[in-house]
Formats: structure tokens, sequence, C-alpha cells
């Protein structure tokens, strides 16, 4: 069955951003009533969380008709919980080391500012990062209409976190700047690259990397904490395992919740950029409004204020979040591009000079007619013309090429 | 594993409905419709050539569909 990519991805990664949304709220419950140490819920969420999703990736490698019901309900690509590939150790490495740092950076914003939609906006900094190392990693120079849309999204953040508490400290603005947003680019860039490797001919699945990227952030965030325990003298890593048994039912309940969330982000980054990803995640933050609204009637986190100036900041945040997600997913281009090549003249070095140019994603040497097939990814027509095909004509081994844009696409997921 | 693309001119006024036949076809990796001097290109992941002859054979006989040329990808290089 082919769908409209476009439309998996969005499904998948708005699931997602809903699903996160949740479990900030059950993070903000659990770090303002039961584990206020940050560093010691992120031991015990790491912990337990191993385990939670090892039976989650287990129930799912159950064989139903000859193929894993994780198969069935949730990536096409998954057949059973696996040992990770010597290829995929070194992206796991750093994608779990990301996750490490990024979630006890998270959990002592929320237990600054305890209240999960002004957490949400704040995170979503992050998506300035991806821009600037997508332009690096992916021969992909950011267009002008991608820089304003992150920069729409980035100030709606700002905006979205400062309003319902109204709380906002130089502390949690260094938290997010220099620990969550660089760990959250090194966490989101390696687990699209893990999504992208074929294994076994096969492309990699979402559960597989969930698993392992949780186990490998837990071993790192036990190194981390007990170094620090050893400098600092503390015991947050004694505290963190006694949490993790005292608070089990809480703590699995959102790891649980978690696994799902990621599996969704992972699968719609095998799809989308890392940095549209985010854009679309970052709705995140209106999902995150009506939790807050509930944990402040129970008096979980402080009365959300009433102020209109705050609740008008709110809607200005939350109206650019949205206006930054849809110029984002509304401004790309696609085409092929034929190539002949002259006789006498390298196919395999013709090849590299065309994979040198900025937005090209996919160059394949064919057998004829033509000689190389070249897809391409722009955001605008212009830029199509100027980054590309006037490199194309100064490829000297070109003897002529046929462009053909793509109106539309379905692709098998 | 062979790759490879199907280039395919349509006649006018069957696009859509071949499009949704070829939507069906096993091994069929992806369908973009294109403007210029082709209308749709079919990028399929088979087995061996017979397989490929087989899936091409199969949109050969969907209505709507003129010609096919089929491209088999010898190296590629990809993000």
């Amino acid at each position: 069955m082919k769908i409209r990519r476009k439309y998996l991805f969005y499904a998948l990664a708005f699931t997602s951003a809903i699903i996160a949304a949740l479990v900030s709220t059950i993070d903000s419950t659990i770090i303002n009533l039961y584990i206020s140490d940050a560093w010691a819920f992120g031991v015990s969420c790491f912990i337990v969380g191993a385990l939670i999703s090892l039976i989650i990736i287990l129930f799912f490698s159950i064989p139903v008709k000859k193929k894993s019901l994780g198969s069935r309900v949730i990536d096409p690509s998954f057949r059973r919980l696996r040992l990770f590939k010597k290829e995929e150790l070194k992206y796991h490495l750093i994608a779990g080391f990301g996750n490490s740092i990024l979630t006890i950076g998270y959990f002592f914003l929320l237990s600054m500012l305890r209240d999960p939609s002004t957490v949400l906006p704040f995170s979503q900094i992050a998506i300035l990062y991806l821009v600037g190392i997508e332009s690096i990693t992916e021969k992909n120079i950011p267009t002008l209409s991608e820089i304003q849309s992150s920069v729409i999204v980035v100030f709606g953040a700002i905006l979205g976190s400062i309003s319902l508490t109204g709380t906002i400290t130089l502390e949690s603005m260094a938290i997010v700047f220099l620990v969550i947003s660089p760990a959250w680019v090194l966490f989101s860039i390696y687990q699209r690259k893990l999504k992208m490797l074929k294994i076994d001919n096969r492309p990699n699945d979402a559960l597989n990397i969930r698993f392992w990227n949780v186990v490998f952030a837990c071993v790192f965030t036990i190194i981390i904490v007990t170094i620090y325990d050893f400098l600092m003298s503390s015991g947050h890593l004694l505290a963190g395992l006694n949490a993790s048994i005292e608070h089990f039912g809480w703590v699995a309940l959102t790891m649980g919740i978690t696994f799902f969330s990621y599996v969704f982000y992972i699968r719609a980054l095998g799809i989308g950029k890392a940095s549209v990803t985010q854009a679309v995640r970052a709705s995140t933050v209106l999902f995150a409004i009506p939790f807050s609204i509930i944990l402040s009637y129970f008096n979980i986190i402080p009365p959300i204020t009433t102020d209109p100036v705050m609740i008008l900041l709110k809607i200005i945040g939350i109206t650019l979040v949205i206006l930054g997600i849809v110029s984002f997913a509304l401004t790309l281009f696609k085409a092929y591009i034929f190539i002949r090549v002259k006789s006498g003249y390298s196919i395999e070095e013709t090849m590299e000079k065309l994979w040198k140019i900025n937005g090209v994603t996919r160059v394949a040497a064919v057998a004829a007619p033509y000689d190389i097939m070249v897809k391409i990814r722009t955001r605008t027509l212009v830029k199509g013309y100027e980054r590309i095909v006037r490199k194309i004509e100064e490829i000297e081994a070109i003897k002529e090429y046929r462009w053909e844009s793509v109106l539309k696409e379905w692709e098998k997921i | 594993m062979i790759n490879a693309y199907v280039l395919t001119v349509m006649r006018p006024g069957n696009t859509d409905k071949a499009i949704k036949e070829m939507r069906k076809l096993e091994n069929v990796e992806k369908i973009s419709v294109v403007a210029g001097e082709y209308d749709i290109v079919i990028r399929v992941h088979v087995k061996s050539l017979g397989d490929l002859l087989k899936v091409t054979d199969k949109i050969q006989l969907i209505e709507g569909v003129k010609k096919t040329t089929t491209q088999v990808i010898e190296k590629e290089i990809a993000l």
C-alpha cells in the first residue's frame, strides 16, 4: 500500500507531538509530587525505561500470521528485537549520549519552570540548531524561507514559554540554549541517520532504534551521574536507583508512553528532514495547554495567570509557531534530472561531481537511454536554477540533460 | 537486489486511474508524477531481472500507459 508520503509524515509527527504533551504532563506530575531531584529522575527514567522498552519490543516481536505484531501496527520495517549491527554502533553512541544529556537538562528545566506548557515551547529552540547542522551535513544550504520559518517558530516558542505561569529565568534559558538544544540536535540527527540505514536490505525500524537508544542513554546517564556524584560528593545515583523502585509505576507509565512518542518521531524522521519534523512536532506546545490547565486545576503546578497581557502573548506565540510550521511545510520542490554523458568521460567521476552540488539528494548511474539520473530538492525554482542547473552546465562531461519537475509523489514507507 | 526506474509515458485522461493501479503493485517503492518528457517515474526494488520484467509487464498492462523505458540502476549515491 502506497500513500502520500507527506500525509504519513504529518500523521506520525502530530501523533508524536500529542503523546509528547501527555508525557510532559506526567513528567511534571512526577517531578512536582514524587521525584524532585532532576538527576535522580534521569537515572530512574532510563533504568525503568530500558526495562519497559524491552517488554514493549518483545510484545511487538510476537509473530501474527508470519509477520510480527510490530510490523503490522507500528512500523512495517520491524521484524523482531535484534542486536544492533556494527555499522549502527557509532550512531547509537552519539544519539544515546545526546538523549542522556537532553533528558537530564529537560528534567532540570521542568523542576525549575514546573509547567509543561512553558517548558515545551522553550524546547523548540532546537529547530534553529537543526537547520544550521543540516546545512552542513546534508549539503542543503538553508533558504530564506527556511530561516524565516525557523525564526518565526523560535520567537513563537519564546513567547509561548513566558506566558501561563509567567515564569522565565536566565538559568533556564542557558539550559535550553547550551544543554537541551545541542543535545537534541545530536539525538535527532543521529537517530535520523540510523533510520536511513538499510539493515539486511530493509529500511531500519523505529522500534529497535528506540530500544537501543534507551539502553545507550541509560549507560551514559549512569556514567555521567556517577562522575558528578564522585566530583560533588552527592548521592544522585543512589537516589535514582531508589526512585526506580519506589515510584516504579509512575516512571514506567511515562517511559512506556514516551516509547511510542519516539517511535512515531523516528519514523517521521525517516521521511522528512530533521528540521521539518521538529517544526511539525513543535505543535506539541498547543497540545500541552489543556494538560497544563488540568495540572493547575489539581494544584500540581502553580495557578495559571489570568493576566490579559500574558494570555495575549501566549496566543501570539502559538500563532507564530503554527505559521512557522505551515511555511516550512509548503515550500519544497523536487525534480529528476536525466543526464546523458559524452563518450570518453567517466560516469563515476561525473557522478561524484554531481553529488557535490548543493540540493542533490540522489545520483544513480543507470543503463540506457540516459546514463545518470539525479534527484534534487530545492525550496524555490529560482534556487534550483541558480544552484543546480548552472552547476550541471559547468560539468564538461555532460552532453545533455532533461529536467522533470515532480508534481506529486507516493512512497512505500 | 536490483533497483530500477521505469519511465512512463501516459495517454491523456487516464493518469489518476493508472496511478491507483500502480500503487497496488508489489515491488514498487516510489511513484512520482512529473512534468516533462515523461509523465510518471516509478522506482522499483526487485530480487532479480526476472522479477523486474514481471513488474514492467504489469505496468505496461495498466490502462493508459503508452510507453515505458526501464533504467536499471548500476550504482547509486544517496543521502
